[in-house]
């Protein structure tokens, strides 16, 4: 295992150099732009993936995060703090929401959890577009995060090192005891309560640290496209998104995020023109496939056929009695 | 020796209907004490109130003479009681190692302690040819044991194994059985909740406390509890209504 | 009597008309929420369906959206029929995060086929009815539109909840609801009721969307906000209660009006969703809601 390991440290460490290096043969700004937006969604799909995926939290009002993200680093911007630190901040407040919100809503189970999310989202969404300080329904213009002469490359850049983080933390939760926890709550959370874990306490985590990603994503998003209004950042559709993103590549798996963006990205980029009309319609038949016939994603299903053998063999001797001692 | 668990006049009700009524008794630790009692006599619900999943209306749970009445489930799991479910619940997806994993991370953040620790469990409960299998694959029999090897990662001082036995063949029961008797090496005192399989309770049980329709009707010696005429007359009782359906 | 007073209830009033429909929505949503435990996130979405058909029917030939709303309610629930037993029942005993999933992607397919057909305009559906003064008595006005709805839906919401306790698939349904494992001991047909339940749940939403036609602009997304609305209501009401989720329409039609009034027509929905997460963190059983067992 331990091999194993080390291998795939060099193969992610390789794999990064790679499409870090990209931007360096492809001088296109649009094609950069592309690929800024593929590498940025793979990045909010791993940071979902903590609590859609280990956790098993369907949380469909990230984009709450996403547009705090945006919105605090504009609006902290304007009041003169320093832009990366803006950029920081925003994320911090992206975080403290989602204490807020995950320790009210994390006391309740099932769809309580996903329709609150939706709903401190559209709360969001309501108040920024009707408050006129938030810039209302005209929205704010964002400051620049890099010059204009290598704009895109270093976006593009930043959303790799973003990735890059996610994936890090992901590796970290599957490889930990916090990883563990999670997937102990996704799989049953009385199990979970019964050997210990205090279950609203480690949803509250995953929820945290992904919020701050999430957050990150949305200050370098904001920034990239120069002008937010609420229904770009703040729209429940970016929420569906990043979760069909994760699902269809594989939920609570390491690679399932970053398969399912560049898929679903790239499928969207390719087939543009009838995919712009249409693009919600394709979203829910995947959602549909996905769930009827690929409930593990793509990732998940390859694995379930490579990996190990699952259901003992009915060969495998079931328990005997126990050779006789203690007893009488 | 000293007293490990008292209930007092526990009382707990669902909707208008009380399904445990002021239940008290004691355990010593060391002691394997069998609830028993026919089916939906309240034998679950005391364990959820001993295990925090229930809180009781009236009455106080006492471990190791603290107050746990109104303790959430993790926090009496981290107190030292372990449980079992009456329908297991492994985590299916998860291999029975890992299952046994989540217990020893109670003591441990390390990967490789806590597979070490499960390994040892695991070896004890004489399953470690399944420990690379996913939970959800598994027989009846071995998910029971897993979900005792589980509650045993925790290094509980205190054990509830609610329908430990309940379908499994005899011989199965009678092997499960063995290794309950055993739990003692590893300091754990174990409250047992059956319905039937009165075979296991007389071989094992140190003490029976018998409930029928939420209350406590008899108590004592496994021997002399089977001839007690309130436990003959619950147990007869449920039959011919059984019978009459 | 002081102007206060009366700008009070004439809001009181307003948000009861509008309620009727709420509790109508909301009523569908319990029976297929509540009851039987289906999450459907896809219930504005066949609301919407509802009003499309309310509005063809309206458009081609000329039918008066209060006769269109029965086809609409009909066609429903055939429609919705359908749907369960191509989508939902296959995954009827998977998890609350799959039937979120589905349904989430099933609202998607029905919002975009719409536009693809209908485009993404706005229509508005104007009877002669919308046009005739408010019918007023004292200080007060009542829009004869929005009182023919809420006086028809009052007799869905009767019809329905009659239904549900007296008739014999009410029975049935609830026996299911309380225990689906005995229920087919019972000579019961768990598939057929369930799918005539939830197909009866969105016949109620399709009701709705057909008498909501011409007090509404109509594009392939206006079903969006109604179900959350929808789940607002069953929560306020009390999970699983039906006659529950009539009160929380009513009261959730009231909240929007009495914030229309005071804070303007942009809160209203704010509004909602925060009284819904107030409802969910400090009263979990519903306002209305028996705490359960």
């Amino acid at each position: 295992m331990t091999a194993l390991r080390g291998w795939r440290i060099f193969a992610l460490l390789g794999v990064t150099a790679v499409f870090a290096c990209l931007p360096l043969f492809l001088p296109n700004d649009y094609v950069l732009q592309v690929f800024f937006r593929i590498v940025l969604f793979a990045a909010l799909g791993l940071a979902w993936n903590l609590v859609g995926g280990y956790a098993g939290q369907l949380s469909l009002g990230h984009v709450a995060y996403f547009g705090v993200g945006a919105y605090g680093m504009a609006m902290l911007y304007a009041h003169h703090v320093p832009l990366w630190l803006s950029v920081l901040f925003s994320a911090l407040i992206a975080t403290g929401f989602a204490a807020i919100i995950g320790s009210i809503v994390f006391r309740l189970r099932g769809p309580y959890f996903t329709l609150s999310t939706i709903a401190f989202a559209e709360v969001l969404r309501l108040s920024v577009t009707n408050l006129p300080a938030a810039g209302g329904a005209i929205g704010l213009s964002t400051p620049a995060l890099f010059p204009p002469g290598a704009f895109w490359k270093m976006f593009y850049l930043s959303a790799v090192a973003l990735a890059f983080v996610s994936f890090l933390v992901n590796a970290w939760t599957s490889r930990s005891r916090f990883g563990y926890y999670l997937m102990a709550i996704r799989e049953d959370e009385d199990t979970a309560a019964a050997v210990g874990i205090d279950t609203a306490n480690y949803k509250l985590r995953a929820l945290m640290a992904s919020a701050f990603l999430t957050a990150l994503g949305g200050g370098l998003y904001g920034s990239a496209f120069q002008f937010i209004v609420p229904d770009s950042v703040l729209s429940g559709e970016i929420s569906v998104q990043i979760a069909i993103i994760t699902m269809l590549g594989g939920a609570g798996t390491l690679l399932g995020p970053v398969v399912g963006a560049v898929l679903l990205l790239a499928a969207s980029e390719l087939f543009k023109n009838k995919f712009q009309e249409s693009h919600l319609l394709t979203y829910g038949i995947l959602i549909v496939i996905v769930v009827l016939v690929l409930p593990e994603g793509i990732v998940g299903g390859l694995k379930q056929l490579f990996q190990r053998k699952t259901k003992p063999p009915a060969s495998v001797a079931p328990l005997a009695a126990t050779p006789a001692q203690g007893g009488d | 020796m000293s007293t490990i668990l008292e209930l007092r006049n526990v009382s707990k009700r669902f909707g208008g209907l009380r399904t445990v009524k002021e239940v008290s008794f004691t355990m010593d630790s060391g002691e394997i004490l069998f609830v028993i009692g026919p089916n939906g006599a309240g034998k679950t619900t005391v364990f959820n109130l001993v295990s925090g999943f229930l809180h009781p209306e009236e009455g106080q749970i006492l471990f190791q003479g603290e107050d746990i009445t109104r303790s959430a489930p993790h926090v009496s799991a981290r107190k030292g009681i372990g449980r079992t479910f009456q329908i297991v619940k492994p985590l299916p997806s998860l291999t029975v190692q890992q299952n046994v994993m989540l217990g020893c991370f109670m003591h441990t953040g390390h990967l490789h302690e806590a597979e070490d620790a499960a390994s040892k469990i695991l070896d004890f409960l004489q399953m470690s040819h399944l420990k690379d299998f996913e939970a959800r694959g598994l027989p009846l029999a071995a998910l029971k044991r897993l979900e005792i090897a589980r509650a045993l990662a925790t290094k509980p001082k205190l054990i509830l194994l609610d329908e430990v036995v309940s379908g499994l063949t005899t011989s199965e029961a009678l092997a499960l059985a063995d290794l309950l008797l055993r739990l003692r090496e590893w300091g754990v005192s174990v409250v047992g909740g059956v319905e039937h399989v009165m075979q296991v309770v007389m071989k094992i049980a140190d003490r029976v406390v018998v409930l029928d329709y939420g209350a406590k009707i008899a108590e004592g010696k496994p021997a002399d509890v089977v001839k007690d005429p309130a436990v003959i007359e619950a147990y007869l009782g449920a039959k011919y209504k059984e019978m009459a359906h | 009597m002081p102007r206060f007073l009366t700008d009070f209830i004439q809001a009181c009033m307003d948000g009861l008309l509008t309620g009727a429909l709420y509790a109508l929505i909301g009523m569908g949503l319990a029976l297929i929420f509540g009851v039987m435990r289906i999450v459907n996130f896809a219930h504005g979405a066949f609301l919407m369906v509802g009003m499309y058909v309310s509005w063809v029917l309206f458009d081609k030939f000329q039918v008066n959206p209060y006769i269109g709303f029965l086809i609409s309610g009909l066609f429903l629930f055939v429609f919705g029929y359908l749907v369960y037993r191509a989508l939902i029942q296959p995954i009827r005993d998977r998890s609350d995060f799959m039937q979120i999933l589905m349904t989430t992607g099933i609202a998607l397919i029905l919002v975009d086929s719409v536009q693809l057909k209908f485009g993404a305009d706005y229509h508005q559906t104007i009877i002669d009815l919308t046009n005739r003064p408010p019918f007023s008595f004292g200080a007060f006005t009542l829009n004869r539109a929005a009182l023919l709805s809420f006086v028809i839906a009052g007799v869905f919401i009767v019809g329905l909840q009659q239904f549900v306790v007296r008739s014999r698939t009410g029975q049935a349904l609830r026996a299911i609801a309380q225990n689906r494992e005995v229920a087919p001991l019972m000579g019961i047909n768990v598939t057929m009721i369930q799918g005539f339940s939830f197909a009866l749940g969105i016949a109620m939403a399709g009701l709705a969307g057909g008498l909501l036609l011409p007090a509404l602009y109509l594009f392939p997304s206006v079903g969006e906000d109604y179900t959350l609305k929808a789940f607002v209501i069953v929560v306020l009401g009390g999970m699983g209660s039906i006659e529950g989720a009539a009160i929380g329409g009513l009261v959730l039609g009231m909240t929007e009006s009495i914030t229309s009034a005071y804070l303007g027509q942009q809160w209203a929905l704010a509004v909602d969703f925060i009284l819904f997460l107030l409802v969910l963190s400090l009263k979990p059983s519903g306002i209305f809601g028996r705490q359960r067992a």
